[in-house]
């Protein structure tokens, strides 16, 4: 993926744009190198790029000023979370301001009465959820990245999880937004009644990447924390039958909290890391949770077992709430597992119609062998969403060239079913390239012409998301280096 | 009045070509149930009928997957639904009688117009069902946007933008939604006898349990006689829905959640719900129709302020509903303060021709949230195409 080139007059300028930054946050303007490098990409490790100069806010009216001084200066501006963006979202650009939003990390307003809580963009995720647990709630999207990544990147990137097929992305589960624009307007979406009146503005905001405005507070819905939670471990002898399964649950009606699949060399992996208890002789493996009141799981779970037996499955459910918790530490915990085992992975996010799992699944182990890689399966099942890690190593010639062209295909398969292209991850820069497979000239014109109602500059996150005239073809994948993966300790996807 | 039928997305692009060249906009119908909800409009010289463009494009359930063309009727969508035990999660009600209509409500009119059932309060709005949909802007071309697949974040989320937008951005060509599985069973309690803040204030409590009820209301006692009969001060209305164990759980638990007081089994409750989702009881009435956005928790008081007596509350007090004498600037002026205090918005669903050209229809925009509003106007349709005027001056 070749990275923006930097504009030779804003470079120039740097010594200026560093001193009117400081005039707007003295206290948090980063422009020596050392500290920069601390900021030169997200958790996308194959590109590599500190930021002009890095700048971090307290509060949304500095947030406003430094937006007014980039739109009249004309220099573009990448906002960052916490920067674990598995798209690279968040990647600085050599002539541009990285806003940093990690500081403004208040929770403003907890309101029980309306079961909602306004925070700023710089909270991380689950510290909503522990700001309201006390009282039996918790925020629903839960991205596994959760103790690290940020409300704001979250809003930014319309971030998923393991639980939102029965309870949606942070779209659906964010009620209102304050964005400031490009010129430092500041903006109220949305709000604590139902529905907004007038174009759903707040719908579009909600997964635009940073490349529509900036979110300075954000209110989120919370709900009751379920009373009962099950969960089946259901192992299966092949993994199109576990695909059959997964379709043959939906159909029937239920909709499981949580519906997940590993494969395999994935469940061989995880237990090598940390032994959660999965048996190690079954080709497939589907975890699944159901939560709600007592009757109501109780007669899910009977349902779901005997689907996955009517599928040829061995069916256990877990005997206690640790046993439960081992369960889904061992499934957050594949991609860290898959990491040490591999030289180096691929991580591609495609999502297609559940329907087309089996299909799929044998698809790409054909894929696999024509490619001579080795990879495994992890994915939200529930929902579509696919994780495939393509195994390889880099210092073999041609292994990562073969890589790439192998996830290519592994997304371009995806469309090819009825599905897209990202199901949670983002586009970014790393899936860029390949949004012409899923969108023609039309589809593309008509987003960008949306980008210009908000920002006329081009100033918000340029390069992202949108493939550039010159574009070389490029695949969608994560690049992770053996030993190098960042963040190793967070849990993914 | 010129009206151009279409009975395909090619003729859709033809026909804004064509109007296009001609500088000439158009106001797009398909049932047309809801032609005096808006702004009254410059009122264009001609008409697009989509009404032709129809019919269920495909439909999974074994997916939960639903494709249709806008023109299709809603009754049609609802039938082939609920053969397969499925529904829309948003229960777009017909606006026909609301609106004293000889036509029947389609999918891209609710769309269009965001509306939406009591149900909305567990599965959320249309927005949050419409998954990916196909449009021909202002520009004659043909577009795409999101997805068939209930998890996807490539490229912007159009398709929210769409609910809401009275069809001023594109002529919705397709609409692809994800559908709910419905439970085979409901029952409806009501606490009867109870003043808006005690009413409001149990609906909430059930509202934030986790019975995920499927209907929260309160009704004035003048609402829905009909079927509630006598109910005193007001009446609370909770749907819980589930298969047989289940669902007598979920009564138990609602029960005793609402404690001694007088709560009765409601034999019709399915069908009180319907009539306040489609705020039918306006039907026979001569009121204008005001539809009210507050936080739930401050329904109640806006309720009392505005002091009307036909009114109620749905989705636990989220939206409320108010039957005004017509052209009443009194009761408009009450209904302002009120909105202003609760931090909510007021749309103005059903007027005489005089009232909607006096007051805004539509919540009011700041300058610089109307200046947005104009600006993505402009990037689906530069020109003023589609139904001109019908939301803001210029949108």
């Amino acid at each position: 993926m070749e990275l923006p080139k930097p504009d030779p007059q804003i470079v120039a300028r740097r010594k200026d744009i560093v001193a009117a930054l400081k005039r707007i946050v003295p206290d948090g303007v980063v422009s020596d190198a050392a500290g920069l490098s601390a900021y030169d990409g997200d958790a996308i490790t194959a590109y590599r790029q500190a930021p002009l100069v890095c700048v971090l806010p307290r509060d949304k009216e500095q947030v406003s000023a430094i937006l007014k001084f980039a739109s009249d200066a004309g220099v573009p501006i990448v906002p960052r979370g916490a920067g674990t963006s598995l798209s690279g979202g968040a990647l600085p650009r050599a002539d541009g301001i990285l806003l940093g939003l990690s500081r403004m990390n208040r929770i403003l307003e907890i309101d029980f009465e309306n079961a909602c809580v306004t925070a700023e963009p710089g909270v991380t995720n689950l510290s909503v959820t522990r700001a309201v647990e006390g009282r039996g709630y918790y925020y629903a999207p839960d991205p596994s990245s959760q103790i690290a990544c940020t409300i704001g990147g979250n809003v930014a990137e319309n971030s998923g999880g393991l639980h939102c097929l029965k309870y949606g992305l942070t779209t659906n589960n964010l009620l209102g937004v304050e964005i400031a624009l490009a010129d430092g307007t500041r903006l109220k979406l949305g709000g604590k009644s139902a529905g907004a009146g007038g174009i759903d503005v707040l719908g579009v905001v909600a997964g635009s990447e940073g490349l529509l405005g900036v979110v300075v507070e954000a209110i989120l819905r919370i709900r009751p924390k379920p009373p009962v939670t099950r969960t089946l471990l259901a192992a299966f002898k092949s993994v199109p039958a576990a695909g059959q399964c997964v379709a043959d649950i939906i159909a029937a009606g239920i909709v499981p909290a949580a519906m997940e699949f590993m494969d395999r060399r994935c469940v061989a992996a995880v237990e090598a890391h940390s032994a959660p208890g999965y048996p190690r002789d079954a080709e497939g493996l589907l975890l699944i949770d159901a939560d709600g009141l007592k009757a109501e799981v109780d007669d899910a779970i009977g349902r779901i077992g005997e689907i996955a037996r009517q599928n040829g499955a061995e069916v256990r459910e877990a005997l206690d709430e640790n046993e439960r918790t081992k369960f889904w530490a061992g499934r957050k915990a594949a991609f860290p597992a898959m990491g040490r085992l591999a030289p180096d992975m691929l991580c591609m996010d495609g999502t297609i119609p559940r329907k087309a799992l089996p299909q799929v699944l044998i698809r790409m182990s054909e894929m696999a062998r024509q490619y001579a890689l080795g990879f495994c399966n992890v994915f939200h099942a529930g929902d579509g969403n696919l994780h495939p890690l393509i195994i390889f190593d880099v210092m073999r010639p041609g292994e990562l060239e073969r890589a790439e062209a192998f996830g290519a295909d592994i997304l371009k398969l995806c469309v090819e079913m009825g599905g897209v292209l990202t199901g949670e991850h983002g586009v970014g820069i790393e899936k860029r390239d390949l949004m012409p497979a899923m969108f023609d000239e039309e589809d593309l014109a008509q987003q960008q012409r949306l980008k210009c109602a908000f920002d006329v500059q081009g100033l918000f996150n340029p390069g992202k998301v949108f493939p550039t005239l010159s574009a070389c073809v490029e695949q969608g994948h994560m690049h992770v280096k053996a030993g190098r993966i960042p963040f190793p300790n967070l849990p993914r996807f | 009045m010129t009206a151009v039928g279409v009975k395909s997305e090619r003729e859709v692009v033809e026909a804004v070509r064509e109007a296009r060249e001609a500088k000439q906009p158009f106001d797009i119908v398909a049932g047309g149930t809801k032609h005096a909800f808006g702004r009254p409009q410059a009122l264009s010289e001609r008409t697009l009928d989509v009404a032709r463009l129809r019919g269920i494009q495909s439909y999974e359930p074994e997916e939960l997957i639903l494709t249709v063309l806008p023109g299709t009727k809603l009754t049609e969508i609802e039938l082939a639904l609920s053969e397969r035990g499925q529904r829309l999660g948003f229960e777009p009600p017909d606006s026909a009688a609301l609106f004293g209509s000889n036509g029947i409500s389609t999918i891209g009119g609710a769309v269009s117009a965001d509306t939406s059932g009591s149900v909305r309060v567990r599965h959320g709005g249309a927005r949050d069902s419409l998954l990916g949909l196909r449009g021909v802007n202002g520009f004659g071309a043909a577009f795409k946007a999101g997805g068939r697949v209930v998890k996807n974040v490539t490229g912007f989320d159009i398709p929210k933008l769409m609910c809401g937008a009275f069809g001023t951005l594109c002529v919705l060509t397709e609409l692809t939604f994800r559908v709910f599985p419905r439970a085979s069973q409901s029952a409806t309690l009501m606490l009867r006898d109870v003043a808006p803040a005690e009413g409001f204030q149990a609906l909430r409590r059930i509202w934030s349990s986790p019975l995920e009820a499927t209907g929260l209301a309160y009704v004035a006692p003048l609402a829905i006689p009909e079927l509630l009969g006598d109910i005193g001060k007001g009446a609370a209305l909770f749907r819980v829905e589930g298969e047989a164990e289940p669902l007598k759980e979920k009564v138990q638990m609602l029960r005793s959640a609402l404690g001694a007081r007088d709560v009765k089994d409601v034999a019709l409750g399915d069908a009180a719900f319907a009539r306040l989702s489609a705020a039918a009881l306006f039907a026979t009435t001569a009121h204008d129709v005001w539809r009210v956005g507050v936080p739930p928790s401050e329904a109640a008081r806006a309720a009392e302020s505005i002091g009307t007596e036909l009114w109620y509350g749905d989705l636990a007090g989220g939206v409320l509903w108010f039957g005004f004498e017509p052209d009443n600037a009194a009761s408009i002026a009450k209904l302002r303060a009120a909105v202003a205090r609760a931090n909510g918005h007021a749309t103005l669903v059903r007027a005489g021709l005089p009232t909607r050209k006096r007051v805004a229809v539509f919540p009011q925009e700041t300058p610089e949230r109307a200046a947005l509003t104009k600006g993505i106007k402009a990037a689906f349709d530069p020109l003023s195409l589609f139904n001109p005027g019908r939301m803001y001056e210029g949108v």
